[in-house]
Parts: C-alpha cells; sequence; structure tokens
C-alpha cells in the first residue's frame, strides 16, 4: 500500500504532470470528467463515531454514538444515531430497550440541561444559576439535618442517622467518584441512599 | 449478535453472545459472479457507467473461468502452520508471483476478456498482453504482488490483477477460516495485503461489526471500529461524506489525524447491495472530493489506481 502511494508521490515530485489514473489510462476520460465535473459543487460533512458507556446502569453497555459536524474542528455536532458497539466484551453490540432508546434520552423536549427551580405556589419551573441552585440546597440540607439528625438510639448509644433526606447516585460515574459520593453521603449520615446503576 | 443458529429451540443459548467470526474467505464463484452482477446494476445509469459496465463485464470473465478450472492445488498445510506460528500470511505473494496455478489463470482470463467491450487503450493493452514476453510479464506480476502499478502501464496491470484475484481467491477458499490470526491491524490475514475498503456489515451473528475486505484474495477480515486501518490509531477518527442533508450516508471516508490518510467505509445497514470493490470504483466521486482535502488514499483498489 505504501509502496503504491510513495510511488506516486514520486512522480508528482518528478514533474510528471497530472498522474495517471486507471480510468484515464484504460480509455475512460470522459466517464472521469463527468463524475468531477458532478461532485464539484458538492462539499464534504465532518460526520463522527465517538465510543462511548451508556449512561442507565452499571452494567456499563459500549455504544457507538453518531454525529454530524465535528468538534474537534471547531463544529457543532449534532447526534444522529447510538447503537450498541459491537466491539465491546460487554455487549458485544446489543442493547437493552432503555439503553436502545438513547437518542430519544438526550434528544427530549423535557430534558434537564441546567438546574430548575418551582418555588413554593408556583405552577411552573424557572431556570436557574448553579451557585443560586447550589446554595439553595445546602441551605435546606442543613435545616433538615439540624432538625430531624438523630446522634444517639434508644440505647442511649452515639450513631449518625440522618432519615428525612435521601440521596440517588448516577451510574455514569468511575469507581473514585463513586468512592467519594460514599464518603459524602455516609459522613453526612444519610441513610436513604442508592444509586441509579441498580435500576 | 444471538448465538442461535437454528430455529430448534435451545435454553443453554438463551442470552449467549458469541464474537463476530474473525475471517469471511471467499466463494471464488459467488464472489466474482456477485460482484459482477453489482457493477451491472451501478452502471445502468450515471457518469460512471462506461467503466462500471466493462468492469461487470471483466468481473463476469473473472467468474466464467473460475467455473471451469479445476479445484486449485491447496497451500500446503505445513506452510499455513508455519505462517500461523509466525503471524504471518499463509498465501505467500513472491511465491504466488511464480506459482504455475497463477500461469494457468492468465491465458484463459484474458482469452475471456477479448469479446467484453472496451475502448481503444483497454484493447491494445489486451492485445498486447496476450504476446508479452516472459520477462515483461513476470515484471508485472512483480508489480501486481507488491500493489506497485505503475502509473505509466496501468492497463496490463489492471487486466494482471484481475487474472491474480481469480487464482488468490481460489486458494483463499480452500484455507480454514478458523485458524487464521491477525497478522497485523490493516493487513489481510490470508495475502498480507491492504484493504480496498471496509464495510460494516448486517450478517446474522455480526451485527455492526466491521471487517475490512481485502481486493486482492476476496478475503474480509474482522477489524475494530473507528480506528485507522493505515496506522491503527484509534486518536483523531473522523468520517467525511458528500453533504446530502438530512440523510446518513451508506459510504463514508474514514479519515485518521495521526497518519493523515484515508479509507472508504461502507455501511450494509443504509445499503445492504453494497460490495466492496463494486461500490468502491462507483463511489469514485468521494475519491475526486478528497483529493481536495489533507489525506491521502490508504485503500488499495487495483481497478482505481492514481486517487
Amino acid at each position: 500500500m505504501n509502496m503504491e502511494l510513495s510511488r506516486r508521490g514520486l512522480l508528482k515530485v518528478a514533474g510528471a504532470g497530472v498522474a495517471g489514473t486507471s480510468l484515464g489510462a484504460m480509455g475512460f476520460s470522459e466517464a472521469e470528467a463527468a463524475v468531477a465535473a458532478h461532485v464539484r459543487p458538492l462539499k464534504l460533512a465532518n460526520l463522527n463515531e465517538t465510543r462511548s458507556i451508556c449512561t442507565y446502569c452499571s452494567v456499563a453497555c459500549g455504544i457507538i454514538a453518531y454525529s454530524k459536524g465535528d468538534r474537534r474542528k471547531g463544529e457543532r455536532a449534532e447526534l444522529i444515531h447510538i447503537e450498541g458497539d459491537v466491539d465491546h466484551p460487554t455487549n458485544l453490540g446489543t442493547l437493552c430497550p432503555k439503553g436502545a432508546a438513547l437518542k430519544d434520552f438526550v434528544k427530549s423536549a423535557s430534558r434537564l440541561q441546567y438546574p430548575m427551580i418551582r418555588k413554593p405556589g408556583s405552577d411552573r419551573f424557572e431556570r436557574v444559576s448553579w451557585d443560586f441552585a447550589l446554595d439553595r440546597i445546602a441551605r435546606l440540607m442543613k435545616d433538615d439535618r439540624d432538625a430531624n439528625f438523630v446522634a444517639k438510639n434508644h440505647d442511649g448509644l452515639a450513631v449518625n442517622r440522618w432519615t428525612t433526606t435521601g440521596m440517588l447516585a448516577a451510574s455514569a460515574t468511575t469507581n473514585e467518584t463513586a468512592w467519594a459520593t460514599f464518603k459524602v453521603a455516609k459522613a453526612l449520615g444519610i441513610v436513604g441512599f442508592d444509586n441509579q446503576a441498580r435500576v | 449478535m444471538s448465538g442461535f443458529e437454528s430455529i430448534q429451540p435451545d435454553p443453554s443459548t438463551i442470552g449467549r453472545l458469541l464474537p463476530p467470526p474473525f475471517a469471511v474467505l471467499p466463494d471464488p464463484r459467488r464472489l466474482f459472479r456477485a460482484r459482477a452482477e453489482r457493477f451491472a446494476a451501478l452502471g445502468q445509469a450515471g457518469d460512471l457507467s462506461p467503466y462500471l459496465r466493462f468492469l461487470a463485464g471483466l468481473c463476469e470473465a473473472q467468474a466464467a473461468v473460475a467455473d471451469t478450472l479445476p479445484p486449485p492445488e491447496p497451500i500446503p498445510a505445513a506452510q499455513v502452520e508455519r505462517a500461523r506460528e509466525g503471524k504471518m500470511p499463509p498465501l505467500d505473494r513472491n511465491a504466488f508471483r511464480d506459482s504455475p496455478g497463477l500461469r494457468a489463470v492468465i491465458g484463459p482470463f484474458l482469452d475471456a476478456m477479448v469479446p467484453v467491450p472496451k475502448p481503444q487503450p483497454a484493447q491494445d493493452a489486451l492485445e498486447w498482453l496476450r504476446r508479452a514476453p516472459e520477462e515483461s510479464m513476470r515484471e508485472m506480476l512483480g508489480n501486481v504482488v507488491a500493489d506497485a502499478i505503475p502509473l505509466e502501464a496501468i492497463p496490463q496491470h489492471l487486466f494482471l490483477s484481475a487474472a491474480a484475484q481469480i487464482e488468490a481467491a481460489r486458494l483463499a477458499s480452500g484455507l480454514d477460516a478458523a485458524k487464521l490470526v491477525p497478522v497485523e491491524m490493516g493487513v489481510c490475514p490470508v495475502c498480507g495485503g491492504p484493504p480496498a475498503a471496509s464495510l460494516v456489515v448486517e450478517r446474522p451473528g455480526a451485527e455492526g461489526a466491521r471487517y475490512a475486505a481485502c481486493a486482492f484474495c476476496g478475503t474480509q477480515w474482522n477489524e475494530v471500529r473507528i480506528k485507522c486501518l493505515a496506522c491503527g490509531s484509534t486518536k483523531g477518527v473522523g468520517y467525511k461524506a458528500p453533504d446530502e442533508g438530512g440523510a446518513e450516508p451508506a459510504i463514508k471516508a474514514e479519515t485518521c489525524d495521526s497518519c493523515r490518510s484515508w479509507v472508504k467505509i461502507l455501511y450494509h445497514r443504509h445499503n445492504p447491495s453494497l460490495e466492496p470493490v463494486a461500490d468502491d470504483v462507483a463511489s469514485l466521486g468521494l475519491d475526486l472530493l478528497m483529493q481536495g482535502t489533507e489525506y491521502r488514499r490508504a485503500g488499495f483498489d487495483p481497478f482505481l489506481i492514481g486517487y
């Protein structure tokens, strides 16, 4: 393969003019010229295929996400298709019904893309900043924990129990994030703690 | 991807997945006939139809010769075993160049090409080939087995490549696909050649798997997707296709930013009729568009030299 290419390169360098082609040499130059004229106005679109991991559960099936537009080339990428990754040892290209519907999950009109709040008495959600959301979550957690924290059980033994707030963690995490998540939840005393990975 | 092979219920296979087979060996008669049919279908209309119709006739001649030949002398078992141990291709192209089997197909194939309509330059090359001295013949076969086609003598080499394809496919068909081992990324496990293109197939048991297709011996072998077939890099692999609005293209150029080369990739999901060699030629427009990019073609197809 490389021989063929290097030879062609050599001819170009040596000033052999227009490099010979199969069609030209065989006597099909007209057909070649017609194809060239036909494609001249066409543009090449950048497409991409990206390996990723399904976000739904801890099985972590391999997926291939197809997109139009290449972010590495400064374009906006639009997701056009998702399928199971046949080369991935876990699922060999298969996906469960939830995984097979991942594209709709990404494209969903009701997909949560930023923090939203529905204030008491309001009938709609409104967008808020991350700073506002994090401050508010911390405030509410602190108030709830101060009011309901259980420091001793019936026998008077010291415990660390906060039963009025629960936490559901995500599945698309590494071992390290999972470890940190667990430490945060258990240090606060959260008892109702589960993970999307079990779904 | 399921392991189901028969319609008889077999609870033991439920939920069991099998990896796609590593290699699919050619059946020479079916290979060339199917290719001829695909070329003929593609050549019914369009700018390129004269060349496609000519290649349909050429593949039909290949199929006709393959039909008449007795079963080939198989590659010696010891050679296959030695190649397997050393991770080398079992079909030794240098020995193939001087093999009696190859010489035995050239004459009948060139004869079969005589009635196929062709332009004058092709006609002249064929006539010259039929009387070519042994010395020139051997030199040209050396170029053919090295995939190094000199640009000043493309037509002669095109005919000889087509003849070599017949015998190479016959030898490949006699191998045991289960005993083939990967030689190297992007290298045919039977003859050591580069792929013409790669195909994302939808065959039961291999849905979505990518197979690289060798134009020389007709073998298709499994390669990991989103990986450059020329250098093996998984970094900076992208795809290009003519911008035709919404529809996902059935043929794309798989580009590599590591080695700046590209190879065509064909998707059976979008068009189950795609044939790696025939559709490689028929998608010449993509090659012409790719000439305007920084990538160079790494797929090797003796019917599409110079792009």
